[in-house]
């Protein structure tokens, strides 16, 4: 069985052998340096700083295009007025009937460039190391162990949850049941979510008890040993190094 | 081993799920714990597990008292408890994950979890399942991670609800030989009638809370009476004798 969430198996890869903790810092710190860019110039660097990271992850490329295309369109969307908000300082050029600002297609740019940089790296983080992995080197990095435990249990069950809603919708065909506009439609999507509730409850309760069976006490705890190497440090050092040169160039030409 | 009297239960509804039950097992035992839905077949694994305080006028599991909260910390190293759905007990993200749980829980250095892990997988038929994600697993191998998750605690007491549920024919088997092959005390809650009579020497009627009758397996379960009495039926293999 395939799941929509699922990630392609980790292919090798020199991102694939850091170190998770070095990794995940590392990326971490890039996506930080992101978010304060404002410049186009910087954006497309840090956009093409998160493509070689990619390549260099040996991501499948008709994998990472699709979802990074889908999250891509879906927020651009929102951000598409941005060329057509004109105000008085700002150049414009004339398509037709439409009058486009040029300082609002630069910052359109740029957030585009930002926000492909950052699923860029999500993606990587996703595609090259176990999530799991991810996780327990989130709580080396002491991201509190409560937080990581509820982040894994809510991976864990909501495959769970969703076939149990696609049994449900199952069971709502086959007894006739068809979507429209009408209060009936709306009245079984609103009991249909209720039972899910319901049963996503009880199981946690189950689950609950399944972990005081076994000794849970609240502490996470795992088997896994991480083990820095060289190539961890130096990775690191070169990722964050370029993610503070681009800031440092954004910050001087603003 | 397992020593109860009076032993009770309420609800914090005001459901009264068990009615002064007395047990007696002893080590090694294989019983089997049988009686129609609501029964409270599975309140009293989880009041013998410490999950759920019962009220008592005695109550030994494994020489520690469930009632009592400084020895029920020390219940999961010694009673385990494998639920009747494997995906509400398999809540790791791997299978290796989730069967080292328990013993990382107890304190084990991580060598002797490791070891656990892989005695424990060995145990039920799933060496190299390590990194398999629980959710892609078959019904059969949902049903052995759950248990090699509680065998790698080494309980000296083994509480099995409803174990052959959602198992195909050759999952049922194969479970039977391996819990055939479990030389520990063992309480086995099932429908599965002949699975009791394959596995347990011993059996208990429940019905609404209470006790009714116990005795040798093959002598309870053929008593159509006692069966049918409390919503039960005769295994096809003993009917008509």
């Amino acid at each position: 069985m395939t799941l929509a969430f699922d990630v392609p198996a980790s292919r090798p890869s020199i991102i694939a052998r850091l170190d998770p903790r070095w990794k995940l810092s590392a990326l971490l710190l890039y996506v930080l340096a992101l978010v304060l860019l404002r410049s186009p110039g910087p954006a497309l660097a840090g956009l093409l700083g998160a493509l070689v990271l990619v390549a260099a992850g040996r991501l499948p490329w008709a994998w990472y295009l699709r979802r990074l295309g889908v999250a891509l369109v879906m927020f651009t969307l929102f951000l598409l007025w941005l060329p057509l908000v004109v105000e008085d300082h700002h150049t414009t050029i004339q398509i037709g009937f439409v009058t486009l600002s040029l300082e609002g297609l630069a910052r359109l740019g740029v957030l585009t460039a930002k926000l492909g940089a950052m699923l860029s790296l999500a993606l990587l983080l996703l595609a090259t190391a176990p999530l799991q992995d991810t996780f327990k080197a989130a709580h080396c990095l002491h991201v509190p162990g409560l937080l990581i435990q509820l982040v894994m249990l809510t991976y864990r069950y909501v495959f769970l949850i969703v076939e149990e809603l696609s049994r449900i919708r199952t069971a709502l065909r086959v007894r006739g049941f068809r979507a429209k506009t009408d209060a009936h439609t709306y009245r079984t999507i609103g009991q249909v979510a209720g039972t899910l509730l319901v049963r996503s409850h009880e199981r946690a309760e189950r689950v609950e008890q399944a972990m005081r069976s076994r000794g849970f006490d609240g502490e996470f705890r795992s088997l896994h040993e991480f083990r820095t190497q060289p190539a961890d440090v130096l990775a690191f050092s070169l990722i964050v190094g370029y993610a503070a040169l681009v800031l440092a160039w954004d910050l001087w030409t603003r | 081993m397992i020593d109860a009297s009076g032993l009770s239960f309420t609800y914090p509804d005001g459901k009264r799920a068990l009615e002064a039950i007395p047990l007696r097992i002893m080590p090694g035992e294989a019983v089997g714990l049988v009686g129609p839905n609501g029964a409270g077949k599975t309140t009293l694994f989880l009041c013998l597990a410490g999950v759920l305080t019962a009220q008592a006028e005695r109550l030994q599991v494994a020489g520690l008292d469930p009632r009592v909260a400084s020895q029920r910390k020390q219940l999961p190293g010694r009673v385990g408890i494998v639920f009747q759905n494997s995906d509400d007990q398999l809540f790791s993200a791997t299978v290796g994950d989730d069967v080292a749980f328990g013993p990382l829980n107890l304190g084990l250095s991580r060598d002797d979890v490791r070891q656990r892990m892989s005695e424990a997988l060995g145990q039920v038929g799933l060496k190299g399942f390590e990194e398999r994600v629980p959710f892609h697993l078959s019904g059969g191998e949902k049903r052995r991670a759950a248990l090699a998750g509680v065998l790698a605690m080494k309980p000296e007491v083994l509480l099995l609800d409803e174990p052959s549920m959602f198992l195909d024919p050759r999952g049922r088997r194969e479970l039977i030989h391996l819990l055939q092959a479990l030389a520990i005390t063992k309480i086995i809650a099932s429908h599965d009638l002949d699975l009791i009579l394959d596995v347990c020497q011993r059996v208990l009627v429940l019905d609404q809370g209470r006790l009714v009758a116990e005795g040798l397996t093959r002598t309870l379960l053929a008593d159509t009476s006692l069966m049918t009495t409390h919503g039960l039926e005769v295994p096809y293999r003993l009917a008509g004798s």
